[in-house]
């Protein structure tokens, strides 16, 4: 896209002119819009299309840069006089003093130059970079800047060296000198001296061979692909290794423990494991630790796990803020110890990011499968969305020797933390799970009681028979739907034994004494129940149904008779 | 309203061409140009005209210059300080390639050439006559000149090949006074920073590292641009401590080196910060030992040996303020160690020593102390060092960078005094652009065949050969300068 000219043509000065407003706009476009903002892209359209325009012109544009105006032959081009928002002042107050833009400028430095410009106005006084050095580091090939040094300091200047004393024998004539020369060659002989013997020089010996060069392509990948920090973590615990002295020690000690939050700042998780583990290894082995070193060696890893700690740096993790792989994740869980379970688990519900919430369910669950003690600790909580993760990966991993706390968290006020009890002992199924099951078939809570039932049927356990009996022969079911009757008069079904025809047929048939007419559901239900039984007296019950008038219960008794079988 | 007097625009050739080629591309087809260009000079001089080498590398150069210049709407060939460009795009050395680049640098140098600009049009014959007369010329007393050439071309009949000299500050083999000035105050200022640095320790100060940050970004540049002075100035000694002063040399040799084997520029910044920082640990180390007048102690020694590992934790100290120094810090560990790892400090895991601490460990080795400090005890000859280096493998360099090294510093390197055939003494001012001459360096002539001084202003190419094809002047002899009362660095400042 290119700006349109002014009609009747437009001189140089005004092209320029026009190039710089772009370019001050275009730079309020980069400081404030993300790169695929429209606005962004179509100042920079803009920007380029001036360009375009001002190398129709001129061969190069050369522009003089003073406190609040860019000059082109001397003739101000950007005037700006406020200083917070001036280009000439950012460039001017670093040492900038000219800028050469040549074609080929558009294609991406002068992007890149903007963003410069604007990261530069960013620094504090104190950071180690400033429009200097971010300028050095784009090594721009189309943009050339002149520049002074705005440090006052006084550099003395390099003189050439002070005479040499001369000794007595310094020759100072040029006869004398001649002389001296002529002796020196006689004495030598005529054999020229290097390095190498010029008769022998071969210059492809100063040529790398293939494979010297293959060679030293390969350290350079090297050098570049190596993790630069763990190699100096490395050196750190080498030194300490060898160094017995208490002051050097104290220092590396205090060197690691300021590195780790800067370690985990940028995410690398490998690191900070192999400065755990490497500390570990340390108290192990090193016989000569002072007590104090000691202490301290050991206090770093649980300085890195507490709650706080291991917050924010989960926080990090969850905002994406450093990604370090899965197993980078795992492996320094695993070195913090179980402990950190309860902090896991407390941030699990707070997660936004999947891959996170994945990898950290994966660190608890394999953190409660080795330490199933630190699972009884975490059940124990009074947080409720803890216990509740707790609880569901206690499901997912089926620890039968938890069940013994289940029974507290059975009668707990929060339904959410019932049921998932409920679901992590139905995960778990063993007898003894069920046992503390039963008695949630009469929780206040449907949800809960069909899900306690339904997990009796599940794993056939007949304990529950009494409670059922009771439920479905009292008053219980009376106002409840068919989904929460059914899995009763299944489990009753299936664990009553031919007892339980009776009852059942006089529930079918509506002929219990005594009573309102049961409702085609439980009629319906008792039918299913009696094809639980399955028994040829329960076969002979149904028999004598088949003939009802109801739909919903004939139906019924005729699948239970096919249940059955013939 | 009167219309505004407009200049007419100048129009560039083919505009929409030149906007899509990206630099990317002139790189690549400038590399093939100039890799035919050589192969071309190369059979011409091997071979007769007739002969097969020599048409099909004369198709190529034909062939390579014409598709650059329907891509680029132009073609020109420039030589500055180091460095070949095409159409204004630098060719950057590789590893692959810096041998044929510094033969055409070379080459185009020595007849004189700042610039070749090809013209639309131009016939395979005219390349062929081209290139034949700049093998075939040897400006007269070596001292380069475009008009015996111009003569000759337009003897050939030559019209679409225009020849210009280098601009006047770009001198042939100096760099120029305000080039030299420049290299100096990027010296100046690193010694003074790594003052500020190193002292600053002592008194519990640290300098900002804004300020190192763009010395070592300015010894890059200057390695870059101006780096026969810049090397030049390593010699000078008595300019401050000799701590300071060669870290900032170890700085200077590993960015030059670093640029010998194809390191990009922000690489070179990365080994010149760990070059600068190597010694950092010497901060630690009792002044009264560091200073010693008399040989130490095994107990002092001990100490000294200490620095590689002391400078480990004590650039721990230098973040808060800016990136952790990690290649430094390696370096600072490691430019001790020789490549079978012995030397110190001993290690108890085997390791891999990093490609950066063995540079700076080649350039330790070379600016070592007794080498430089002139001041103290024997001077040790620089030549000499550097075959040390080379030949004694007990010393544990490198042999591929210590090989780098040399063509860095040539066979006689930089500052070394030596005796020519003609009975003149002269002072090596750098070595040789053309890699194939590296023992014949670029001298500056110091003392006449009659004994008389001169004021060494004159630079001489040792390998410029007179109309038979002799050499004008060769080495006889290395020499040592303070025996006939010349000072080395007289010379480099
Ligand atoms: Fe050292």
């Amino acid at each position: 896209m290119t700006q349109p000219i002014k009609p009747g043509g437009a001189d140089e000065s005004y092209v320029v002119e026009n190039l710089l407003q772009i370019l001050w706009k275009a730079l309020s476009a980069v400081q404030l819009y993300s790169s695929n903002n429209k606005i962004y892209l179509q100042a920079v359209d803009a920007l380029r299309g001036a360009l375009t325009l001002v190398w129709q012109r001129l061969d190069e544009l050369q522009l003089q840069v003073s406190e609040s105006a860019l000059l082109w032959e001397d003739k101000k081009v950007l005037s700006q006089e406020d200083k917070s928002d001036s280009i000439p002042w950012t460039l001017f107050k670093d040492g900038v003093r000219s800028l050469t833009l040549s074609p080929g400028v558009e294609d991406r430095e002068i992007i890149a130059f903007l963003h410069v410009i604007k990261d530069a106005r960013l620094l504090a006084a104190e950071d180690p970079d400033d429009l200097l050095t971010l300028l050095w580091e784009e090594d721009f090939q189309h943009l050339r800047y002149g520049f002074v040094e705005i440090s006052s300091d006084d550099v003395p200047r390099i003189q050439a060296d002070t005479p040499v004393s001369q000794s007595e024998s310094t020759p100072v004539s040029p006869g004398e000198i001649r002389g001296r020369l002529l002796r020196e060659v006689e004495a030598s002989g005529d054999t020229p001296e290097g390095v190498v013997d010029v008769d022998d020089f071969h210059s492809t010996l100063y040529f790398l061979d293939d494979w010297e060069v293959e060679y030293l392509t390969g350290e350079i990948d090297q050098e570049y692909q190596q993790n630069l920090r763990a190699k100096v973590l490395e050196i750190l615990f080498e030194v300490f290794e060898l160094q017995q002295n208490t002051k050097v020690r104290g220092e590396i000690i205090s060197i690691i423990d300021s590195f780790l939050p800067h370690l985990l700042g940028v995410g690398d998780f490998q690191s900070v494991t192999l400065v755990v583990r490497r500390l570990r290894k340390l108290l192990d082995e090193t016989q000569e630790l002072t007590p104090d070193h000691r202490q301290a060696i050991t206090a770093l890893p649980v300085k890195l796990s507490n709650p706080t700690a291991l917050g924010q740096l989960i926080q990090s993790l969850d905002d994406a803020a450093v990604q370090p792989t899965k197993d980078d994740i795992a492996d320094f869980f695993g070195e913090l110890g179980p402990h950190v379970l309860d902090t896991v688990l407390a941030w699990m519900p707070k997660l936004t990011n999947e891959r996170v919430r994945e990898t950290l369910r994966q660190v608890a669950e394999r953190v409660a499968q080795e330490h199933p003690e630190q699972v009884v600790t975490a059940l124990k909580t009074s947080d409720t969305a803890v216990l509740l993760q707790t609880l569901q990966l206690t499901s997912s991993l089926k620890v039968a020797r938890l069940v013994p706390d289940f029974g507290r968290l059975l009668r707990h006020a929060d339904t959410e933390i019932r049921r998932a009890a409920v679901d992590a002992l139905g995960a778990i199924g063993s007898a003894s799970a069920m046992k503390q099951l039963e008695r949630s078939v009469e929780d206040e809570d449907r949800g809960i009681r069909i899900a306690s039932i339904q997990y009796c049927v599940q794993h056939r356990y007949p304990g529950v028979l009494q409670k059922v009996e009771a439920v479905i022969s009292g008053r219980a079911l009376r106002g409840a739907d068919l989904t929460e009757k059914k899995p009763f008069f299944e489990a009753y079904g299936l664990f009553c034994g031919n007892a339980g025809v009776d009852p059942l047929y006089q529930m079918l048939n509506a002929k219990r004494m005594f009573r309102r007419k049961d409702d085609p559901e439980t009629r319906a239900c008792a039918a299913l129940a009696l094809g639980k039984i399955g028994t040829p007296e329960a076969r002979a019950a149904l028999e004598k149904a088949k003939g009802v008038k109801d739909p919903l219960v004939r139906n019924a008794v005729g699948s239970a008779l096919r249940e059955i079988g013939l | 309203m009167t219309e505004p007097k407009v200049p007419a625009p100048k129009p560039r050739k083919s505009l929409a061409l030149a906007m899509e080629s990206s630099e990317g591309s002139i790189r690549e087809h400038g590399r093939d140009f100039l890799i035919a260009f050589y192969s071309a000079l190369r059979s011409l001089k091997l071979y007769p005209v007739e002969n097969d080498q020599v048409q099909r590398a004369l198709d190529s150069i034909f062939d390579t210059a014409r598709s650059l210049y329907e891509v680029e709407g132009a073609l020109e060939l420039r030589v500055s300080h180091e460095f070949l460009y095409v159409n204004s795009v630098r060719l950057r050395l590789n590893l692959n390639n810096y041998a044929t680049f510094s033969h055409v640098l070379t080459t185009l140098r020595q007849c004189g050439i700042g610039m070749v600009d090809v013209e639309e049009g131009v016939q395979r014959r005219e390349w062929q006559i081209f290139l034949s007369q700049l093998l075939a010329y040897a400006p007269s007393d070596g001292v380069p000149d475009l008009s015996g050439l111009w003569q000759r071309m337009a003897q050939g009949g030559i019209t679409h090949i225009l020849l210009k000299p280098p601009p006047e500050h770009d001198e042939a083999f100096g760099d120029s006074e305000e080039a030299k000035d420049v290299a100096k105050r990027a010296y100046e200022r690193s010694v003074a920073v790594t003052k500020e640095l190193i002292g600053g320790v002592r008194m519990g100060r640290t300098a900002s590292a804004k300020k190192i940050k763009r010395a070592v970004q300015s010894i890059v540049d200057q390695v870059l641009r101006n780096e026969v002075s810049l090397v030049g100035l390593t010699v000078v000694r008595g300019y401050d401590e000799q701590i300071f002063t060669h870290s900032v040399n170890v700085c200077i040799f590993s960015v030059s080196i670093g640029k010998r084997i194809g390191l990009t520029k922000l690489q070179l910044y990365d080994l010149g910060m760990a070059g600068l920082l190597h010694d950092f640990g010497k901060s630690r180390i009792p002044l009264e030992i560091l200073n010693s007048e008399v040989p130490l102690t095994e107990e002092q020694e001990e100490v000294v040996r200490t620095h590689p590992w002391q400078g480990v934790l004590a650039l721990f100290g230098l973040r808060g303020h800016g990136e952790i120094p990690y290649r430094a810090m390696v370096a600072s560990y490691e430019h001790h160690m020789k490549t079978d790892l012995s030397g110190f400090p001993k290690t108890i895991e085997p390791r891999q020593l990093s490609m950066f601490s063995k540079i700076v460990a080649v350039a330790n080795g070379y600016d070592t102390p007794p080498v430089r400090s002139f001041g103290k005890g024997v001077p040790v000859r620089p030549d000499e060092v550097l075959r040390e280096m080379r030949e004694n493998k007990d010393l544990g360099y490198d042999p591929i960078l210590v090989k780098a090294l040399i063509n860095l510093l040539g066979v006689y390197p930089v500052g070394t005094c030596v005796i020519l055939d003609t009975y003149e003494i002269a002072v090596v001012h750098g070595a040789n652009p053309d890699l194939a001459q590296l023992h014949r360096p670029i001298v500056r002539i110091v003392v006449t065949a009659e004994g008389g001084r001169t004021d060494g202003s004159a630079l001489v190419d040792l390998a410029s050969v007179d109309e038979t094809g002799n050499y004008r002047r060769s080495i006889i002899k290395v020499t040592e300068g303070l025996d006939y009362g010349i000072n080395m660095s007289d010379y480099s400042v």
